[in-house]
């Protein structure tokens, strides 16, 4: 086994910044939904953010750095298979980037939120409160949204479990340093991973496509037209 | 203190007569109905609330006050349309542990009562605060019913 002795910076600020306030906001989603009552009010409030965020963050996988884009980290079939037959060794992944699963792990991540966040806005809870959206659809569709939104938040609690595991699986069978790279940028790589020629784009980029994202959200929410 | 207790036997046993003939003659469907009617209504009622504490409305304290009112004995009647005939009813949201959580849901429901009487309490002091912290509860008393026992 190759000593891990190669600092690689990968992931860029924004990638960081939104991973750790999704998590934040995650937590405090599935805490609100369940608690009810006035923290409802706060539920809708995280929900735009967590639109807005997501959203940036597909826009930030084609217009991001490197290895934030879709088409660094969605791999073909075969790239799949051969991560799968040397997954379970216990020596690293030696993948700058997102490994070929977890790609598609944050892609299937992003789809379901976007869904989660999406249906919300058209949901009842027929006690008090309602998605800002919920007024263009019947009652019926709503609580079909509705309850499509309450299943689908046990997918993807499951998947974040499914995900902790896995990056548990790589940092303490296969010794990668992976939650440390999400905080600090820098995975630890050794000298024979193959690592991409990697393009950071400015921050202030990601500010912009935030910012744009933001006033999308509240443009749908608030419809001052 | 006999002729109290006299007459306080006769209203319970009138009371027990009453509600018992209620039940036997209403069919499973007009129960399921009773309750969903009782539901909508105090849907309707609490829902001008909530939209004043969230500032989505004006706030207006006498509205508040009237609404909260009507809900105080609104609350009271969907429990009288959950009779175990209606267990296999179709039209409904209820799920079967109604019946076999029944304490639990007995309970569930009674609490709700309870907090919605102290936000008619609190309503009719107007005080916007206290009326929020109290909707809140009212709110929550709802929603565990709802988790427990009623089909997403």
């Amino acid at each position: 086994m190759s000593e891990l002795h190669r600092a690689v910076k990968v992931w860029d600020l924004p990638v960081r910044l939104f991973h750790w306030l999704l998590v934040a906001l995650f937590g405090f989603m599935f805490f609100s939904g369940k608690a009810k009552g006035n923290w409802m009010e706060w539920h809708m409030y995280s929900g735009y953010m967590i639109l807005a965020l997501v959203l940036f963050r597909v826009l930030w996988g084609f217009a991001g750095s490197t290895h934030a884009r879709f088409s660094s980290f969605l791999a073909g079939p075969g790239a799949c298979i051969a991560f799968m037959r040397k997954l379970l060794s216990r020596s690293p992944a030696h993948v700058a980037g997102h490994n070929p699963l977890g790609g598609w792990m944050v892609l299937v991540m992003l789809l379901l939120l976007l869904a989660q966040a999406g249906t919300g806005l058209f949901s009842n809870d027929d006690i008090s409160i309602e998605g800002p959206l919920y007024k263009f659809v019947s009652k019926e569709v709503s609580d079909q949204l509705t309850s499509f939104h309450y299943y689908n938040f046990y997918v993807l609690l499951a998947l974040a479990a499914a995900h902790i595991a896995a990056v548990a699986f790589h940092v303490l069978v296969k010794k990668e340093n992976l939650v440390g790279a999400m905080f600090t940028g820098v995975k630890m790589l050794d000298s024979q991973t193959e690592v991409p020629a990697v393009r950071f784009v400015s921050s202030w980029r990601a500010l912009g496509l935030f910012v744009l994202a933001l006033v999308a959200v509240i443009l749908i929410v608030k419809r001052p037209f | 203190m006999k002729k109290k207790f006299l007459l306080a036997a006769v209203a319970v046993a009138l009371g027990a007569g009453a509600s018992f003939q209620a039940s036997a003659q209403a069919k499973p469907e007009q129960l399921v109905k009773q309750r969903q009617s009782a539901m909508a209504l105090i849907g309707w009622y609490f829902g001008p609330i909530g939209a004043m504490m969230r500032g989505d409305r004006p706030f207006d304290a006498a509205v508040v006050a009237r609404n909260a009112g009507y809900l105080e004995v609104l609350s009271k009647m969907p429990a009288e349309g959950f009779q175990p005939s209606t267990k296999d009813e179709k039209a409904t949201k209820a799920k079967p542990e109604v019946w076999s959580d029944k304490a639990k849901f007995d309970k569930a429901m009674e609490n709700m009562q309870g907090e919605v009487a102290k936000l008619a309490q609190v309503a009719k002091g107007g005080d916007q605060g206290a009326i929020k912290a109290q909707f809140g509860a009212t709110g929550k008393a709802c929603a565990a019913c709802h988790d427990d026992f009623r089909s997403k």
